[in-house]
């Protein structure tokens, strides 16, 4: 059992790393700042830090730190709808439903009529995977189904991508936004992205008050129904929150995976499953861990935040799955 | 009053037109072989399968009570738990608090009783069956609901816990509440006030042990010969 200090001193040390990382991303770049300059140029008493900060590392590292609490937090929410620690937004091809929508979108050439545009055609995809996958796991929810869902959805939803990139008359500038959607990043990200991903903060905060009804969830859906939980209404909440957030992460960053694996379990781990903690955690833990990979991806020169997670995240998957064996 | 009535119950493929009434304080056993709809029944009572027909809890509508307030007057153990995370006994327990303001007042009391105090920082999902059953129990006492119905509580228990389960049920009844849980051991059903059968689906009969569980009701509908006879006989120290 996680002993009783670790409860008191999980939120703050989250905290803590996470304005430390956020403070670092700011930092560091091909100009480094110090803390003192950094304050100037937030309060444009120093230009040249301030072009830097407010044009470039305050935006990336904002998305940076919205995609990480949507992708962690849409994992943990999706761990206890379906009763199943392996489920997660990439692992079940909801990723790629976002993915494959925003890519036919930029291949359709509508991505630049609105700035919703692309945010809504994520979401539209994302619930297209969320479907097909409660269609399935209505059945039960083995972890082999889920996963076996997840690799045909992520075949199905490639294929649609390879074809858009395939058979279009596609500009050099719109391939290689696709292919940004492909890799996942956060380069170059702008004022826009940040006000496009806002939504998460509000979806986050209504995950907040679900923490204990999902405690009681997590364990059967009919025995959280005997002890007084509106299930049906709980789960729709669930999946409605946890599409969006995967779906918002993923129009602003394209496809970043096994945020929303790894963290949940790691905190899983530290502060044991109960979902009132988690939630918050989850949130914090999310945002450092994608704060984190950025740093990796900065400092590796090119290498782009969903290659980071994906190598970190494919030999955690693996050793997750040799543990449950 | 009745405390649960059912009324001409069904749910397609899996029991029809079932109609019975228990009244309060009743110790009630629902007895009848594999697939004869036992949980099904109990599912329906608890208000969580829907079903055709009615139920009611003292006299009301179950499906005119809101879903939080169910949680205050009946309480549902299922036959087998399935535990993918590794909450913690007590916090297990704890959840049949839910829907009373989410206080612990009575969990160490439930833990005492089901014995699961030395266990109460263990995961729930690192249990035997026995030991996750007794955590369910515990959990569905904690509701102080005053109606209970369990499905096959005793059926993973050794002796002795399930001689205890049985103890407190019959606390429970003494104080007002109402029990229905089903079971296998027709011995046990014996020291019940009420049985209820079901046989493919349908009532067979329901009344008092001794009137209901006659050789000829047995052999029709388990297709086993009563017999008595001086057998062991176990009791609490």
């Amino acid at each position: 059992m996680t002993p009783p200090w670790v409860h008191r001193v999980a939120f703050p040390v989250a905290l803590l790393l996470l304005g430390l990382l956020a403070l670092t991303s700011l930092a560091v770049g091909d100009m480094r700042l110090s803390p003192a300059r950094i304050v100037s140029g937030l309060l444009h008493r120093d230009e040249l830090a301030a072009t830097i900060l407010w044009n470039i590392r305050l935006p990336r590292m904002l998305v940076s730190v919205m995609v990480g609490a949507a992708l962690a937090s849409s994992g943990l929410v999706m761990q206890a709808y379906f009763r199943n620690s392996l489920a997660s937004p990439g692992l079940l091809g909801v990723t790629s439903g976002g993915a494959a929508g925003a890519v036919v979108i930029i291949g359709l050439g509508w991505a630049s009529a609105s700035i919703f545009v692309l945010p809504v055609a994520a979401v539209v995809g994302a619930m297209f995977s969320t479907s097909v996958v409660i269609m399935l796991a209505r059945r039960g929810a083995s972890t082999e189904r889920l996963l076996l869902a997840g690799v045909a959805l992520n075949a199905l939803l490639g294929a649609v991508t390879s074809y858009v990139l395939a058979n279009f008359t596609l500009s050099y500038e719109r391939n290689a936004r696709i292919l940004f959607w492909l890799l996942g990043g956060l380069e170059d990200r702008t004022w826009e992205h940040v006000f496009m991903a806002s939504p998460i903060l509000v979806a986050g905060a209504l995950l907040w008050p679900l923490g204990r009804p999902m405690d009681l969830l997590s364990l059967g859906s009919r025995e959280a129904q005997s002890l007084g939980v509106d299930t049906k209404r709980l789960r729709r909440s669930m999946l409605a929150l946890s599409t969006v957030l995967t779906a918002l992460a993923t129009a602003v960053a394209g496809t970043v995976g096994f945020v929303g694996l790894i963290v949940p379990h790691l905190l899983r781990l530290l502060v044991g499953p109960e979902h009132r903690r988690l939630v918050p955690l989850t949130l914090i833990g999310g945002a450092a861990f994608v704060l984190a990979c950025d740093l990796i991806s900065r400092s590796a020169g090119g290498l782009r935040v969903g290659i980071v997670t994906s190598l970190i995240g494919g030999p955690f998957f693996l050793w997750l799955l040799r543990r449950q064996a | 009053m009745t405390a649960l009535t059912v009324t001409n119950a069904s749910v397609s493929g899996r029991i029809t037109d079932v109609s019975m009434a228990l009244a309060p304080g009743m110790l009630a056993g629902l007895v009848g072989p594999n697939g004869s709809g036992k949980s099904t029944l109990l599912q329906v009572a608890a208000g969580l399968l829907p079903a055709t027909g009615g139920v009611s809890w003292s006299g009301r509508e179950v499906d005119e009570i809101l879903i939080p307030e169910r949680g205050r007057l009946a309480a549902w153990v299922p036959q087998e738990a399935r535990f993918e995370f590794g909450f913690s006994v007590r916090s297990v327990v704890a959840q049949g608090r839910y829907a009373r303001g989410d206080d612990e007042c009575g969990v160490d009391e439930a833990l005492q009783q089901l014995d699961l105090t030395a266990l109460a920082h263990r995961p729930v999902n690192r249990l035997s069956g026995g030991e996750r059953q007794r955590v369910m129990i515990a959990r569905a006492l904690v509701t102080e609901a005053p109606l209970q119905l369990w499905d096959e509580p005793l059926a993973p228990l050794d002796p002795r816990h399930g001689i205890e389960v049985l103890t407190h049920a019959r606390r429970l009844t003494r104080a007002g509440s109402t029990v229905l849980f089903s079971l296998h051991d027709l011995r046990a059903a014996y020291c019940l006030d009420f049985v209820v059968v079901l046989h493919q689906g349908r009532l067979r009969a329901a009344g008092p042990p001794e009137e209901v569980l006659t050789p000829e009701l047995l052999m029709e509908v388990f297709g086993v010969r009563a017999k008595q006879s001086l057998g062991l006989t176990l009791e609490l120290p």
